[in-house]
């Protein structure tokens, strides 16, 4: 890679780090409700894109099945690499602060409730209805997880109905 | 015709493209079913997502120039492992290479340890045998090893050997060799060289000539015209012309 690709390619980087770590850390906090898993895995994925040298054609995609195969792998070793970790990360999760006024509003047990449904769904219908969340394309979400486009719609709804049914009836098996 | 959920769900989430999301809206705008899922649906989510936000955390702020700053300065695994191998080779190298260093010592007696044999200590000096050149020949039933010339301060020193060859050995860059079945040249001019000869004992004729004069015969058992070396064994034959 010559001086100007690397150049371009660091800018096409920075922009889309810019963009999508928040999207992509959103959807690993609420996917495992560990915020620093979910900063960890996040920025490893970031780091991979950048030591691929390259841009993927569809990067968003790229991104979102690297970081759920180092989420996988992170969840069964349960280590954690702390090293490259930027102190800002660690000062903006692990302290996380005090809770804004909207946040302290919401109290413990409906966070809780809303917890137990994400977790009671099945996998596939979990991470669409995170993914679609935050907002990620049909095209996207078919590619990260290996589906078919022409279904992802279909698939959605179904998502948000099984959300609704663990929600709203925690105790249903 | 209603519209199904993929057509619903895309809808909702702008990806219809332009012209079947134009014709889903003119759909909704006429059935008041499909409107009425369709709001369903967008409430559905609305609610969701106003639940999902209850458990989210602060997004950290990492600034990516760090994040790759420190991934500049942060070797991969197998580097590392590399580099470990070649500081441990490079500093053994250096501890052998010491003067005085006692690593070539135990490394010897490693070696015969290890062996159970006496490992010869090198005194430091090059072998004479590394810087020596020469020629082996198998003699034929006359075989004749031919000085080209006399040449003062040179001798040859002969030895009889169980081998099946004839060698010639000199310091390096002392003379050209060629060989023949029965005739090995030896172009010595102004090398004043010293020459280690060994002669199979089972050669049945083998003859030294100094520019065509015989110095030396073996034959059979018996050898003639040469002196027996007092030092170390076999014959001496100066090649000097005042002594043939």
């Amino acid at each position: 890679m010559d001086a100007p690709e690397a150049a371009s390619f660091h800018d096409h980087f920075t922009a889309l780090f810019q963009v999508h770590f928040p999207r992509l850390y959103r959807y690993l906090d609420r996917l495992s409700g560990e915020p620093e898993l979910a900063a960890d895995v996040a920025q490893e994925a970031f780091i991979r894109l950048f030591r691929r040298g390259s841009l993927p054609d569809a990067p968003e995609a790229w991104l979102i099945s690297v970081a759920m195969n180092l989420f996988r792998n992170e969840r069964s070793s349960r280590s954690r690499r702390s090293r490259l970790l930027t102190p800002a990360r660690s000062e903006a999760v692990l302290s996380d602060g005090p809770p804004s006024p909207e946040q302290a509003a919401v109290s413990e047990d409906s966070r809780r409730r809303v917890r137990t449904a994400i977790n009671g769904m099945p996998e596939r219908e979990r991470q669409l209805l995170l993914l679609r969340a935050e907002g990620y394309s049909y095209r996207d979400m078919a590619e990260a997880l290996d589906l078919n486009e022409a279904s992802i719609g279909t698939l959605l709804a179904r998502a948000r109905a099984a959300f609704r049914e663990c929600y709203e009836d925690p105790d249903a098996p | 015709m209603h519209l199904d959920d993929e057509q619903l769900q895309r809808l909702l989430h702008a990806q219809l493209p332009s012209r079947a999301a134009r014709n889903a809206r003119d759909h909704l705008a006429e059935c008041t079913e499909c409107r009425e899922r369709f709001v369903s649906a967008q409430q559905d989510e609305g609610r969701i997502l106003g639940l999902l936000r209850q458990i989210d955390h602060a997004v950290p702020v990492v600034d990516p120039a760090a994040l790759v700053g420190r991934l500049r300065w942060t070797t991969p695994p197998w580097g590392r492992w590399a580099a470990g191998i070649f500081l441990v080779l490079g500093m053994a190298g250096a501890a052998f290479a010491l003067p005085g260093s006692p690593v070539p010592r135990w490394l010897r007696s490693a070696v015969e340890w290890v062996g159970g044999e006496k490992v010869p200590q090198s005194s430091g000096e090059p072998d004479p045998a590394t810087l020596m050149a020469g020629i082996a020949a198998v003699p034929g039933p006359r075989f004749v090893i031919a000085f080209e010339s006399p040449e003062p301060g040179g001798e040859a020193r002969v030895r009889l050997s169980d081998g099946a060859q004839v060698t010639v050995r000199a310091p390096s860059g002392a003379a050209s060799y060629t060989s023949t079945p029965n005739r090995l040249v030896i172009a010595n001019a102004g090398t004043g060289a010293r020459f280690d000869i060994t002669i199979p004992r089972k050669a049945p004729r083998v003859e030294i000539r100094i520019a065509g004069t015989r110095v030396f015969l073996k034959q059979g058992a018996r050898v003639t015209g040469a002196k027996p070396a007092a030092d170390r064994g076999g014959y001496f034959i100066p090649l000097a012309p005042s002594n043939p």
